[in-house]
């Protein structure tokens, strides 16, 4: 299993995603364990279909057959308010809608599990530890917009992910809640398993579908939406697999229940990688919670080293400073701070890093990995990280600063993927709150961390 | 659609007589300059030089590099119809290394079109054979290709162009894409599998992450 801790988070917080163990001893025990101190939740085998189905999995799917439809599954899932967890926080009934609104000879549902994020693996420990949640929410969604064929994206280097994966579609598959007469007598549902591997981007739906359909992994012009156009011309849902594994528990526990989780404007919960100088693991939150809690769980806390920044987003996240901890942790609000919900990754940073240094390794990760389909991909995220290894370096030329404003608001606005737009918040975040320490290396050349140079 | 006789012809004249009839406007152009689009880029073309040879060396870079696949070799055959790309890039070589040598006095380096080793193509043939020759699979076809290979040769790819009909500069421009595929044999078969866990690209990204952070985060890394 992926060797990542799951961390204890306040009894209170509802663990939709992440099942907490049944028996109240273990329950209790996790509640009261400092932060950081592992806990496993459903350590028996997540692969055992019947003590699955005996807690309750494929209970969603039979009540969406047998009682509410496929139109009343979408009604319900808008009703609860869920959004993507892939990072744009799209509202995944609006999808299906599109989806089932266009005419085609089919329709394909993809689960995103590629977890591009390379520091994060909630996708993963996700995956191996509730597999039926997300092969149910995927059954369900091709229920609802009408689709026959589903694909798992998984990256190929997690050999456990899609060992646990094989097994729980082979047995799902036998049980008849997926394959053929799965909706029905003679309306199938196939499921796949699809490995991909060798790039960043493959994470972003369009690229993804491109791996998918043996091509070079590059950007395509939205609209049309994959949703009206994706895979091989058919409209395809892509969904992260977090958004999926969420359905099942609004279709048995009802849209009110889910839309009461978490904030207002965006129900439920999240997982989220938290590294802390103290700990790092992976903990599932309620959308809307402050950051200060967040972080909380990875031990920074009051006592500790100062935090001196918090890196939200992964590789293209936004560097945030102590003075933001109490926003929300929702999509809008993130934004507004100047990073985003991106991969789920919150790393805290204590008074040892260098903000300069840190949004120079982002920005040059962000560069590389860039699919060098337009201008401001290829060309554009590499002038960014020419500046900020010139700010690193110390060779800083006069107007830099200016350049990289200039140059990020252009890219921002002619930016044809997420990637490239995302990929100016490290730099852009560095210097709307920090900017003292840039200044620092700008004029002076020196670190004050001692990172660079 | 309608199936009145002539009236496309009709339609076509009307056109040609409104023109006709239109108001000219003539410009004294070097002195006065027309309004031009501001992305306007003028026709792209490459004829001849001033020598009069053609300037394309038909090396079918431009096809490969080009990011969204815009760029595609074509021409006129002897019956002076113009077809999109001609046929599998080889044909050229000839012509290719003709022209480079002119050019520059050398040939140039490729190792796309450089000659390349023969290779027992019998269990290319049987993946092929297995992925139902479908250019869509073509991911796979190449991942498997690699695993019989060891490593992606060049003479593996043209057969694989050759055999699904997928144009080489599509095969060339997924296989450099995606790391984990390689032209050259790997140093180890170790070094295969840490790519396959773990792309370079992100092992270094995470050391850079824990420098830049100054201390190790916590827990795992
Ligand atoms: C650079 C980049 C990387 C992405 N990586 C992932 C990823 O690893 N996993 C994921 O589910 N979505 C990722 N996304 C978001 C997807 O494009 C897509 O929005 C998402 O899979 C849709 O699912 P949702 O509706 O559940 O959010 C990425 C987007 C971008 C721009
Ligand atoms: S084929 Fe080669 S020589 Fe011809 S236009 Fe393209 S890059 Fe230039
Ligand atoms: S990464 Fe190339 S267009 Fe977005």
């Amino acid at each position: 299993m992926t060797d990542t801790a799951i961390l204890a988070t306040p009894k209170e917080w509802p663990a939709i995603l992440l099942p907490r163990a049944a028996d109240g001893a273990e329950a209790g025990k996790r509640a009261a364990a400092k932060p950081g101190t592992k806990a496993r939740p459903g350590a028996a085998d997540p692969t055992d279909l019947d003590a699955a189905v005996g807690a309750g999995a494929f209970a969603g799917l039979r009540r969406a057959i047998r009682d509410v439809g496929a139109t009343g599954t979408i009604a319900i899932v808008g009703a609860s308010g869920l959004r993507g967890r892939g990072g744009a926080g799209f509202p995944a009934a609006d999808k299906w809608r599109t989806a089932a609104g266009t005419a085609a000879k089919g329709r394909v549902v993809v689960a995103n599990g590629y977890g591009a994020d390379p520091a994060t693996t909630t996708d993963q420990v996700l995956l191996e530890r509730n597999p039926y949640a997300v092969i149910e929410g995927l059954a369900l969604a091709a229920f609802a917009i009408g689709a026959h064929e589903a694909i798992i994206a998984v990256r190929a280097g997690a050999v456990e992910t899609i060992r646990v994966l094989e097994a729980s579609v082979a047995a799902a598959e036998e049980a008849g809640f997926i394959g053929a007469d799965a909706f029905g007598p003679g309306r199938r549902l196939d499921v796949s398993i699809a490995t991909v591997q060798g790039a960043y981007l493959l994470g972003e739906e369009t690229i993804l579908l491109k791996a998918l359909e043996g091509k070079r992994g590059q950007a395509e012009q939205r609209p049309p939406h994959p949703a009206t156009r994706g895979l091989r011309g058919l409209p395809t849902v892509v969904h992260n697999v977090q958004t999926l594994a969420a359905i099942p528990w609004i279709l048995v526990n009802g849209a009110e229940a889910f839309a009461a989780i978490g904030a207002r404007d965006c129900p439920g919960t999240i997982l989220v990688q938290v590294r802390g100088p103290e700990a790092a693991g992976v903990a599932e939150v309620p959308m809307g919670t402050p950051l200060r809690e967040v972080a909380a769980l990875a031990g920074a806390t009051a006592k500790g080293r100062p935090v001196k920044a918090i890196l939200v987003g992964g590789p293209s996240g936004g560097i945030l400073p102590p003075e933001a901890l109490d926003t929300p942790y929702t999509f809008e609000a993130l934004r507004t701070a100047g990073a985003h919900v991106g991969s789920g990754s919150v790393i805290v940073a204590d008074d040892r890093a260098c903000i300069v240094d840190l949004a120079r390794v982002l920005t040059r990760y962000c560069a590389d990995e860039a699919c060098g389909k337009t201008i401001p991909c290829r060309i554009g995220t590499r002038r960014l990280s020419e500046i900020g290894d010139r700010l690193a370096a110390g060779t800083s030329r006069a107007g830099d600063l200016d350049l990289l404003t200039d140059l990020a608001a252009d890219i921002v606005g002619s930016a044809l993927c997420d990637h490239e737009r995302l990929a100016t918040l490290p730099l852009v975040s560095g210097m709307r709150y920090f900017r003292a320490e840039l200044d620092e290396h700008l004029e002076r050349g020196s670190c004050p961390a001692g990172v660079c140079h | 659609m309608s199936f009145i006789p002539g009236l496309g012809l009709v339609r076509g004249m009307s056109l040609t007589l409104r023109r006709f009839f239109e108001p000219k406007a003539t410009i004294r152009y070097p002195e006065v300059k027309a309004d031009i689009p501001p992305k306007f880029r003028g026709r792209l073309q490459l004829l001849y030089d001033e020598y009069g040879t053609l300037k394309c060396e038909t090396c079918f870079q431009c096809a490969q590099a080009c990011p969204i696949e815009c760029i595609d070799m074509g021409g006129m055959d002897t019956k002076g119809r113009f077809h999109v790309h001609w046929g599998p890039a080889e044909t050229y070589g000839e012509r290719r290394e003709e022209s480079a040598l002119r050019r520059s006095g050398r040939t140039v380096p490729d190792p796309a079109y450089a000659h390349f080793e023969g290779l027992d193509v019998g269990p290319l043939d049987d993946i092929l054979a297995d992925f139902d020759y479908d250019p869509a699979r073509l991911l796979p076809i190449l991942e498997a290709t690699q695993a019989a290979y060891g490593h992606l040769p060049v003479a593996a790819l043209k057969r694989i162009s050759q055999v699904t009909g997928a144009w080489y500069a599509q095969i060339y421009g997924t296989a450099s894409f995606y790391s984990h595929l390689r032209f050259e044999p790997p140093a180890s078969a170790a070094q295969a599998a840490e790519v396959t866990a773990r792309r370079p690209a992100d092992a270094s990204f995470l050391a850079g992450l824990g420098a830049s952070l100054g201390s190790r985060p916590g827990g795992d890394a």
